[in-house]
């Protein structure tokens, strides 16, 4: 093995980042095992209680809907973004590359609170959709949109959909385009191009992408704090509404814990599942 | 050599001032935004004229300046702290505050008895939790009692904040024969009104966004905030109910290990001064917390904004502030529970 004299100098910075994020873990972890004392921002003797408190079903339901929150937000960012890293990647044009790629990653500068309240200017009653569908006739009344899933949903696809562009569109670089071209010469239609050779290959970049889509938004907040108006609550809106903004931090590290644990649980299952797919991509 | 030496020299007089800089204000944390821009321009300003000594701001949220400052007791970041009445009482639970010595406040004479909340921390302004209605969007609507919350019409239309449910739990509870500490009566009665609620908002700003596009014309609001919206142009009524509004009270109070405790008491006497507490109740709409305030009529006869003893007695409901830091995440929890989800 070739000497590495510069390899201790670059890891010692990630070693020290790394030890500073698990002993904010181990933090974490500590207090999901300490009482809530009320009154007092002490946490109190070591209990189990914040755990077992989790068994009420309301609990269950919340990590539930998370969980599908997440699912239907992965999914529903790689129907949207697939085209779009298609076009990115395959457009012949240098002019059309840079807008597809700008339209693409531009709102990852604006950030998750600015982008979820534009939505709310767009699903509220006197908001965009509500507007023109009355001034159309084919409402009389505003459809009640917002404090939904589904404007949950829409606007978690739309904060998400830059990652999910940059990770597909590197995946489809990666393909070479005489694959594409061999089958037609061999009298593949376009259609048929794709789905047997296209989608196959990028697979492991839509299992890349789907998956970072799911624990990316397994953590928001600010989108369903604001769009859902406390009717839509993930896992991170009860860490706030029961731990944080009560001060029962105890039960707030306990609520985290448990997130985390079902996230690795649910990113594990994925990465099970999606074994069979591996073995499609690039040669 | 010469380059070495004259470098050494411009060191030492960096560092020789800096410890001059920092005796030379005083750091105040508080909320950000126009919180922190009211007392800049008010408290501050005045503070500075009288004594040379210049104000730092430090401002975060609620629950983040207590996190920090409980991470950092002994060695406050801050001279001074503005934070609510019951959650200056977990800063105080955990010895973070100094116990003040109201005669060296010369202007706390005329506090009103309901700002002296504790040892520790003292009343700045005040303001109330009561219902604010859309006239425009709720025709023929009236409310002259928190009971009408509950009225059919009402359905889909309430909203309330998620972080902190103490105003509705405690009105139910009084609705239902109960008090704060008997809170337990006004579950049912509390679990009736579910179905009015169309959102809980999170924050000021997001209160004041449902309010005025309309998506939820009646709300349990913070009264500042309603004036605040009505001066903007947005039709709000806001409703004193025969029982009473919900009594909120910003504090401040010194950090305990702060070096400037003699200037820390200067800036709460300035805090305290007639003209401050006009000027500040005319900018907020707040009430002032100093019997000797003179406001105008047109914010003295705005709802929510107290200027005589007797209003403060028949127009507030007080929570206990102690018992309120002791049960909010009681409350929470159950809200949560059995409201929200």
């Amino acid at each position: 093995m070739k000497p590495q004299p510069f390899l201790r100098t670059f890891v010692f910075p990630a070693a020290l980042c790394a030890l500073g994020f698990l002993a904010a873990m181990a933090t974490v972890l500590q207090y999901s095992l300490r009482a809530y004392v009320p009154g007092s921002l002490e946490a109190g003797e070591l209990t189990l209680d914040n755990f077992s408190a989790l068994l009420k079903p309301l609990y269950a339901r919340v990590f539930l809907d998370t969980v599908w929150i997440c699912f239907l937000t992965a999914v529903c960012t790689l129907i949207v973004a697939y085209p779009i890293a298609y076009a990115l990647v395959r457009a012949q044009n240098r002019l059309i590359k840079a807008a597809i790629l700008i339209i693409a990653v531009t709102p990852l500068f604006l950030g998750e609170v600015v982008r979820t309240y534009s939505w709310i200017v767009v699903f509220g009653n006197n908001g965009f959709i509500n507007s023109a569908l009355l001034k159309l006739g084919v409402i009389d009344h505003p459809l009640q949109i917002m404090f939904t899933s589904f404007a949950v949903i829409t606007a978690l696809v739309h904060v998400t959909l830059p990652v999910m562009v940059i990770m597909l569109a590197a995946a489809l670089a990666h393909i070479d385009p005489t694959y594409e071209r061999a089958a037609q010469s061999l009298g593949a239609g376009p259609i048929r191009t794709f789905v047997s050779v296209t989608l196959p290959l990028s697979a492991p970049g839509i299992i890349a992408g789907v998956t970072t889509a799911f624990a990316w938004t397994f953590s928001a907040f600010a989108t369903p704090q604001l769009i859902g108006g406390g009717q839509v609550n993930m896992i991170s809106n009860l860490v706030y509404q029961l731990g944080l903004a009560s001060f029962n931090f105890p039960f707030a590290a306990a609520l985290s814990v448990a997130g985390l644990a079902l996230t690795f649980a649910i990113l594990s299952l994925l990465r099970f599942a999606a074994r069979p797919l591996e073995k499609f991509g690039p040669h | 050599m010469k380059r070495l030496c004259f470098l050494a020299f411009g060191l030492g007089l960096l560092l020789l001032a800096w410890p001059a800089a920092a005796q030379d204000k005083l750091v105040v944390s508080i909320w950000g935004g126009s919180w922190r821009d009211l007392v800049a321009e008010t408290v501050a300003k005045k503070f500075t004229q009288e004594t040379g000594v210049a104000v730092e701001f430090i401002t975060g949220g609620t629950i983040d300046r207590l996190n920090k400052a409980k991470l950092a007791k002994g060695n406050p970041e801050s001279d001074l702290n503005f934070t609510t009445s019951h959650v200056g009482w977990l800063y105080a639970n955990d010895d973070l505050y100094e116990q003040l010595d109201l005669a060296k406040v010369p202007n706390a004479a005329n506090l009103v008895e309901q700002a002296k909340i504790s040892p520790y921390h003292v009343g700045t302004w005040a303001y109330v939790y009561t219902i604010g209605y859309r006239p425009d969007l709720l025709p023929g609507a009236s409310f002259e009692s928190w009971a009408d919350l509950w009225k059919p019409e009402i359905k889909g239309k309430l909203a309330a904040p998620d972080f902190d449910p103490s105003h509705i739990i405690v009105v139910s509870a009084l609705l239902s024969g109960g008090d704060a500490a008997q809170w337990e009566k006004g579950q049912e009665k509390l679990k009736e009104l579910k179905p009015s609620f169309k959102a809980y908002y999170t924050n000021d700003a997001n209160s004041q966004q449902l309010i005025a596009n309309g998506e939820t014309p009646v709300q349990v609001i913070l009264s500042m905030n309603a004036h605040h919206m009505v001066s903007q142009g947005v039709p709000i009524k806001l409703v004193i109910p025969k029982e009473g509004a919900v009594l909120g009270i910003d504090t401040i109070a010194i950090m305990k290990g702060s070096k400037k405790v003699d200037l820390a008491y200067k800036f709460i006497n300035v805090m305290f001064d007639p003209a401050i507490q006009a000027e500040v109740a005319t900018l907020k709409k707040g009430s002032p917390v100093v019997t000797n305030a003179k406001l105008s009529p047109e914010v003295a006869k705005l709802p929510g904004v107290f200027s005589s003893p007797e209003q403060w007695k028949s127009q507030a409901i007080i929570i206990d502030h102690k018992l309120r830091a002791a049960k909010t995440a009681e409350w929470r929890k159950w809200f949560a529970e059995n409201i929200m989800n």
